[in-house]
């Protein structure tokens, strides 16, 4: 293609958005709602897991050895505890750091604990964190069987809790970027159908004389992409103002629980590369899919 | 150049516009096409410019076998003709010049060759100093006249013109047909459909009769004088 008919294709582009304005700015003004609740049902499900990730990894199962362990034994418990699935760090309590722990707790009673020894009363027990914890059950099951073990305790049910917090956020995030992409695709089409329409006299005439169905297709693929991208540029902005006012709201509640939790809400800094390329990406292949899939349809050449 | 071989053609609602017709044109000729309302005229153009496909028989334009023409391949066999059309079908916000720009413009010829052919074509019929003018600022008559530059502008063998004096005073339309007829003087292939008889009997040229979808009449060679 020469560079005068390229320059030419965008030119039409352009020219088709500034004739029909008020439908590209109708447009654009949809497509920018929809990538926002794009954008916030994304950022929105990242902060929430990772909150939800902090959460977990408070919550560790204990597992408790059997009385009159000996220390061969212990190790052989490490090993095969290493070597069970869905367990991160391993820290060992020995009956004697348990005994310590209590002595401290107990502060100055602490001496009730001298007239025992420590391994009567404090069995030796691992700390073990779980990596996923909708698998919690399952590996509680698993440490349930090993004969040294006498007795797991896990948080079965904040387990269970923070789970399905992750799937509702995750599906429902699928859900609604699915729908709103469809929505956005439908509004690209539509734009387009309006500018076929408004040039169909163009079209039948190119037609005529002989120029490429690519040819006669491209200028609607430029306006489909320039839709979508300032879409994407507009949307990215607004979700960047709108998380940062977020984010300094939340700074002054006086909620201690959420307080803690902002700890690990994600800064606007290290999300906006992913945001950039996810607004860019959803842009261009919402133009580029709605201009030429559905122009087909309405453009018989 | 132009061949239709036992053409049919039945429209899907079922109307029978075209029955077995054969017809032959050789390059170089100067043919009318004549025949009352709903005979069949514009089909036959239609099948000849492949916007439409023949229910049977065969069509064949400029070594093209329409019938067997890819999609894809229709833009290429289109470059070899020019179409003029009664409504003059020309871009309301283009001038002259860009109107016929256009038409090479988007078959992508260069930018070099367009800025020499068409102030060119646009000398030939006579709109040079009308160049920078939007159609709705020029007669019926001129803007035909543009059509007919645009036409002209990648140099067809073939120029097929449905009822081009259809919008234009009678006077006018004689011009408009003399200079297709300076046209065909150098070699190109001329086939114009038409009412108006008068105009038919000024130029003594072959006259093909549709009725009712069938070829009546055909003066073939005896009106023809350069054969
Ligand atoms: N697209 C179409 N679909 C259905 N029927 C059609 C179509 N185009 C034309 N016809 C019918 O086919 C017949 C021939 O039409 P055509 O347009 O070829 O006539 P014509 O000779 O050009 O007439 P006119 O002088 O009025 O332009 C008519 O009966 C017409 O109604
Ligand atoms: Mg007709």
């Amino acid at each position: 293609m020469k560079g005068s008919n390229f320059g030419y294709l965008v030119k039409e582009g352009v020219r088709s958005l500034w004739v029909n304005r008020l439908m590209s700015a109708a447009a654009v003004g949809v497509l920018v709602a929809c990538l926002i609740l794009v954008g916030g049902a994304g950022l929105f499900a990242v902060n929430v897991n990772s909150v939800v990730q902090y959460v977990e990894n408070q919550n560790e199962v204990v597992a408790f050895a059997m009385d009159g362990i000996t220390d061969d034994q212990v190790e052989e418990l490490d090993m095969d505890l290493h070597m069970t699935p869905n367990i991160g760090e391993i820290t060992l309590v020995t009956s004697e750091e348990a005994l310590e722990e209590w002595k401290e707790r107990m502060g100055e009673n602490g001496d009730v604990f001298d007239a025992y020894d420590p391994g009567e009363i404090f069995p030796v027990m691992f700390r073990l964190q779980v990596e996923d914890i909708a698998e919690m059950e399952d590996t509680v099951f698993t440490l349930m069987q090993h004969p040294y073990l006498q007795r797991v305790n896990s948080p079965q049910e904040i387990a269970n809790t923070l789970t399905s917090v992750r799937q509702i956020v995750s599906i429902g995030g699928v859900l609604i970027v699915g729908i709103l992409v469809v929505v956005s695709l439908l509004i690209i089409a539509n734009t387009i159908k309006i500018t076929v329409f408004n040039r169909r006299k163009e079209i039948s005439i190119m037609k005529y004389v002989g120029a490429n169905d690519s040819f006669i297709r491209l200028p609607f693929l430029v306006e489909g992409l320039m839709l979508g991208l300032l879409a994407a540029l507009l949307a990215f902005f607004a979700v960047w103002g709108a998380y940062e006012y977020v984010l300094h709201w939340t700074a002054e509640i006086q909620s201690s629980w959420i307080q803690e939790a902002r700890q690990y809400f994600i800064p606007f800094e290290k999300l906006y590369k992913p945001l950039m390329a996810a607004f860019g990406a959803l842009g261009i292949g919402v133009g580029a899919l709605g201009s030429m899939v559905f122009v087909r349809k309405y453009l018989r050449v | 150049m132009v061949e239709f071989r036992n053409v049919s053609k039945q429209y899907d609602n079922g109307t029978k516009a075209l029955q077995n017709v054969n017809l032959r044109i050789d390059k170089g000729e100067f043919v009318f096409i004549v025949g009352s309302s709903g005979a069949g005229k514009s089909t036959l153009i239609k099948l000849m410019l492949r916007e439409e496909k023949p229910t049977s028989g065969e069509v064949i334009v400029n070594g093209f076998r329409l019938n067997r023409l890819k999609r894809r391949q229709v833009p290429r066999f289109r470059r070899t003709l020019g179409v003029v059309f009664q409504d003059f079908r020309l871009i309301p916000y283009m001038s002259a010049y860009d109107n016929v720009a256009f038409a090479m413009r988007v078959t992508n010829v260069s930018a070099k060759d367009i800025r020499h052919r068409v102030p060119y074509v646009l000398g030939l019929v006579g709109l040079a100093s009308k160049a920078k003018i939007i159609p709705e600022k020029l007669s019926g008559g001129e803007q035909q006249r543009v059509a007919l530059a645009r036409a002209l502008a990648n140099n067809p063998d073939l120029i097929i013109a449905d009822e081009p004096t259809g919008n234009i005073d009678p006077e006018l339309s004689y011009e408009i047909v003399s200079l297709l007829y300076e046209i065909n003087k150098c070699g190109t292939t001329i086939v114009i459909v038409t009412h108006e008889r008068e105009l038919v009997e000024k130029f003594h040229n072959r006259v093909i009769t549709v009725e009712n979808g069938a070829i009546v009449g055909d003066t073939g060679e005896v009106w023809d004088e350069r054969q």
